[in-house]
């Protein structure tokens, strides 16, 4: 505990003392941190639209218009024994016409102009969860469709599975992005950690030489890019939750429309927590990385 | 400062250093340090002498483990320091005073702090770390200037505050390294004069100096290096 106390005290009075190039170091961890910190934010919120979508992705069975009740009868028997369907609602030719009137009523007015019902009666399934796991989804699709009676086959998980797919490209490249930048910060923090330590070279000396343990020796050059790893981080926190509000006053209805009527959020606490922390475990790596000769 | 029968059971003084047939070379025709023998018995004050590049600084800098021998054995305080590992090191150290020519205090601290310094860094209350830091300042009679920054000092009181600074674990042994090369005639006996005190109190104190006539006045053992070997002792 103590030496702990004596590293946070002595990493606080080395970073107000070298205040100057302290904020370098202090700007290049805000920078990383905020571009992880951006792109956290985007693939939350997509993430969020996601998952709603997911759950009210289904399965969705179209008949031809000229299937009989038996090859109706059959397609229900194949999805009712099957152990990955959990729910299914018969959708008619009426049902369809009557429900795309009321969700696209601008639209309406075409449809009585084509002379007849353009919509094929379906089956609507629903599936158990770990369906696009094991694929069992998927084989079943493969079986409906080769049904007497089928048209088509629609699995919405299919398109949610290559639109995940898409944001977790993204998520990688911001991730790769914010660790390459992160690497050019703790090289940053190590470099204003060393200018520290060179002032402060008899200090070390002394303690090398009373027999002062590695822990006492480092720990306040860690401490200095513990903290100047937090601060840049708070600083990129503040960064981008100003960016969300400047956002949210500029295109907040466009976005919420783009969400799905879900109204962007910004980071849940934890994930900023974990920014933060981020921060600090970079700074600290850089005053690591600085100190690691000192008391050897 | 030490209290204690300093004798062995024979009623001899055991070594506090004992160095047998130590060198230090930095390739084969470069050698800092030559076939040292040598022995200092607890409790003792011994001058190490010589021109400069006579081997002083290396003996001091092996003592300190700054630098480790290419051959032969040194053992100090009951360590062999050719085999201590790291955390060897740090414990070996905690029973090694230290003085330098240049003082090494650090300008942003205080006196106290200097001197304190020394028992924080190695975990001891805050408590204890203030009384033993009073005790020395007091012994050393400059408890009135601890609130003074060392640039506030003579020469002669910066270096009485890293002697102070040296006493505070209370070592068995303490080095001087030319502690007196940055004062003048009276304050550098002065200084030795507060070296011979902790000596009197059962430290063993080991001084490299290349002032003779300082030696001569406080009349102790002395060993001359030249070419680093042992060319006199007297």
């Amino acid at each position: 505990m103590r030496a702990i106390d004596y590293a946070l005290r002595h990493g606080w009075a080395s970073l107000m003392r070298g205040k100057g190039s302290s904020v370098f170091a202090v700007l290049a961890i805000a920078l990383a941190s905020s571009v992880l910190g951006a792109v956290g934010l985007v693939t939350f919120n997509a993430d969020r639209v996601l998952a709603r979508w997911w759950e009210s992705a289904e399965f969705s069975v179209y008949l031809r218009d000229d299937a009989t009740s038996e090859q109706r009868g059959m397609v229900e028997t194949l999805l009712d024994q099957s152990d990955a369907v959990s729910g299914r609602e018969y959708v008619s030719k009426d049902q369809a016409l009557a429900r795309f009137r009321r969700e696209f009523a601008e639209l309406a007015s075409m449809t009585s102009e084509l002379g007849g019902n353009p919509f094929p009666a379906s089956l609507e399934v629903r599936l158990q969860d770990r369906t696009d796991a094991d694929g069992t989804g998927e084989s079943l699709l493969r079986r409906v469709a080769t049904l007497p009676g089928v048209s088509d086959v629609r699995y919405d998980r299919a398109w949610l599975t290559r639109v995940g797919q898409g944001l977790d490209a993204m998520r990688r490249v911001g991730l790769a992005l914010a660790l390459l930048l992160a690497a050019a910060a703790a090289v940053t923090v190590a470099s204003v950690v060393r200018l520290g330590m060179h002032a402060r070279k008899d200090e070390i000396e002394i303690m090398e030489l009373v027999g002062a343990s590695a822990a006492f020796i480092r720990g306040p050059f860690v401490a200095e890019g513990l903290l100047q790893g937090g601060i840049g981080a708070l600083v990129a926190l503040v960064a981008v939750f100003v960016g969300y509000r400047i956002g949210m006053a500029i295109w907040g209805v466009d976005l919420t429309v783009a969400l799905d009527g879900m109204a962007p959020r910004f980071l849940p606490v934890l994930l900023s927590a974990a920014l933060v922390a981020g921060g600090m475990l970079v700074g600290g790596l850089g005053g690591l990385i600085a100190s690691r000769r000192a008391g050897s | 400062m030490q209290t204690g029968n300093p004798c062995d059971t024979l009623g001899r003084n055991p070594d506090v250093i004992e160095a047998t047939n130590l060198s230090k070379f930095y390739d084969r025709s470069v050698y800092a340090l030559r076939d040292l023998s040598l022995s200092v018995d607890k409790g003792e004050f011994v001058f190490l002498t010589g021109p400069s590049g006579a081997g002083k600084s290396t003996f001091l800098r092996l003592l300190l483990l700054k630098e480790r021998a290419s051959e032969g054995q040194i053992r100090v305080n009951g360590h062999d320091l050719t085999t201590l590992s790291r955390s060897e090191v740090q414990e070996y150290r905690r029973g090694v005073g230290f003085v330098f020519q240049d003082f090494k205090l650090i300008p942003t601290r205080t006196v106290f702090e200097n001197v304190s310094f020394v028992s924080e860094v190695l975990g001891v209350a805050p408590a204890q770390q203030k009384r033993r830091a009073f005790q020395v300042l007091k012994w050393v009679g400059l408890q009135h200037r601890m609130n003074a920054y060392p640039r506030e000092l003579s020469g002669g009181e910066q270096q009485r505050i890293a002697i102070a600074r040296a006493l505070m674990n209370d070592p068995p042994l303490v080095i001087a390294d030319e502690p007196t090369g940055n004062l003048d005639p009276d304050l550098s006996l002065e200084i030795m004069n507060l070296l011979r005190e902790v000596n009197a109190g059962g430290t063993t104190v080991l001084v490299a100096t290349h002032d003779r006539e300082l030696i001569r006045l406080v009349g102790r053992r002395s060993v001359t290096l030249d070419h680093g070997r042992i060319v006199e002792m007297s």
